[in-house]
């Protein structure tokens, strides 16, 4: 340290008398360090001009030349951004997910675009004054299952971020896409909590969570958790939210259902595509799909055993405790029915096969039901 | 300002679906609270008649009557019987916007078939009704703001 102390920089050195030459000054100085700009023709592609079509410039207009090569496996381990000349000896971030086939959807471009551009703010975009007191049954009913929507974004923004950073840069398109997805699903968070605490009544019971569980501890890849987050918890809670809007009790709750709504739909837009993209790719995982899905189908009749969330959704539909055992049970079976009919519909769509006879009870009775 | 009509026009109709677009296309709160981009191919089917709008960035650029093989090209439709559609346009008349009963989502709940299909069975692209929803309901009601005869 004395040495340094010693050799004064030209900064701070005492100035030195010339007599009456002129003082130099920092610019007459000799460099003490001479710029290259070679990094300026490191470069895969230069000269690219993307022009801005009729709804802007999207993410996925950017997929020209060299950096529209998505390849199937990503050597890079790094945080090299794709399409970029990577740095020699940078260590390993460790990316578990590096095959296409692992994360891969053609719309997650276009998926980022839409969620970028359609996105709402329930501070004051919902219309919270058109809320009026509702019948204790009532208001009891909805508020459970705000709180049980509340615990399904909850797992949604802990099981997407808990795969995201395992992503790697090479599709980056996926990882911005999920990026709003967990956003949209704070946002649901965000505003089912409001709706539960914005009409006098509260939180309610915690939901069983056995789906929740199962869908947090997906240990198979990202794909496995798409399984149960998008193709059967997604689509369960698309027609929760489908049924809902129609039963609303003001324009408040119309407008949250309605637009979750469009967030789940998308969300599960990309579930699809990526399962299409994983089954088309990947030998054998259309029957990996498959079996998770029967064991899937347990951890669902084990919640849907529980009769809080059937109750509660029953009163909705029946207007109160009085009309929940007939017109809204009645509902309520219709919406599983709903449920079932659309899930086997897009299993039948990703030629998954599945077997409504084998579903365990008391998903089965909605199978036979229909049949009946 | 919101666009006002001028003149009244038949439901069905080409110009019908011109004069909503007019008034949807002119309004700027269409495009904000999860509205804005739209992109889509979808027809209404009126009874025999088939209308193909064309939904590009935040407006409705196109409406065009076609025929029934038009329904292959689009991402969906949505069908239901003309006594119906009278309904649920009257009932947007009537309230300044659908009511409960009569959102795009609620008539889709209440039909066997849904009220929105396709002939291609692309549930990506027919999932385009659920993603869209909240624009297709804006532009449906925003004919709320035309003067409407029925045929």
């Amino acid at each position: 340290m004395a040495k340094t102390t010693k050799k004064a920089t030209a900064a701070n050195a005492a100035p030195e008398s010339k007599g009456d030459a002129p003082e130099p000054t920092a610019e007459d100085a000799p460099p003490k360090y001479e710029p290259k700009y070679n990094w300026m023709n490191k470069t895969r592609q230069w000269g690219v001009r993307i022009r801005p079509g009729k709804a802007g410039l999207r993410l996925g207009d950017l997929n020209a030349g060299i950096y529209g090569e998505v390849p199937m496996h990503w050597q890079d381990e790094s945080r090299n951004p794709r399409g970029a000349v990577p740095r020699r000896g940078m260590p390993p971030v460790g990316y578990a997910i590096r095959d296409k086939a692992g994360l891969w959807a053609d719309c997650a471009a276009d998926l980022y675009e839409e969620a970028i551009q359609r996105r709402w703010a329930p501070a004051t975009d919902v219309p919270w004054d058109s809320i009026e007191p509702l019948p204790d049954d009532v208001e009891h009913a909805v508020c459970q299952l705000c709180t049980e929507i509340t615990q399904y974004a909850n797992v949604d923004i802990e099981t997407i971020t808990g795969w995201q950073h395992r992503m790697s840069y090479g599709y980056h398109e996926v990882k911005q896409f999920l990026a709003t997805a967990s956003f949209d699903a704070a946002r649901h968070y965000e505003c089912f909590r409001k709706r539960a605490l914005v009409n006098g009544g509260g939180l309610g019971l915690e939901g069983p969570g056995q789906v929740n569980r199962m869908i947090l501890e997906s240990r198979g890849g990202w794909t496995e958790a798409v399984v149960y987050l998008l193709l059967l918890r997604g689509v369960f809670t698309m027609t929760l939210y489908k049924y809902l809007e129609r039963y609303a009790h003001n324009d408040a709750e119309r407008f949250i259902y309605g637009h979750a709504l469009a967030d789940k739909a998308r969300h599960v837009s990309y579930g699809l595509e990526h399962l299409r993209f994983a089954i088309a790719h990947l030998e054998d995982q259309r029957q990996v799909v498959a079996t998770l899905l029967a064991i899937g189908d347990v951890g669902l009749a084990r919640d849907l055993r529980d009769p809080v969330l059937k109750e509660a959704l029953a009163i909705v539909f029946g207007g109160g405790v009085a009309g929940a055992r007939r017109t809204g049970m009645a509902v309520f079976n219709d919406l599983m029915r709903d449920f079932l009919d659309t899930h086997f519909a897009l299993c039948h769509w990703l030629d998954v096969p599945r077997n409504p006879a084998a579903l365990p009870p008391p998903l089965s009775e909605y199978v036979a039901a229909e049949a009946a | 300002m919101p666009s006002q009509a001028n003149a009244s026009a038949r439901f069905p109709s080409v110009r019908w679906f011109d004069e909503v677009r007019r008034v949807f296309n002119g309004d700027e709160r269409y495009r904000g609270a999860g509205g804005g981009q739209c992109n889509c191919l979808a027809a209404m089917k009126i009874g025999d008649e088939v209308f193909v709008l064309t939904f590009e960035g935040v407006e409705c650029s196109r409406a065009v009557a076609a025929d029934e093989a038009a329904l292959d090209d689009v991402d969906f439709y949505l069908d239901m019987a003309p006594v119906d559609w009278r309904e649920m346009v009257a009932n947007i008349k009537a309230n300044g916007g659908a009511d409960l009963h009569h959102t795009l989502n609620t008539l889709d709940l209440g039909r066997e078939e849904g009220l929105a299909t396709s002939h291609h069975g692309d549930q990506y692209r027919e999932d385009l009704f659920f993603r869209y929803n909240q624009t297709l309901q804006f532009f449906f009601d925003a004919s709320a703001r035309i003067k409407t005869e029925f045929a």
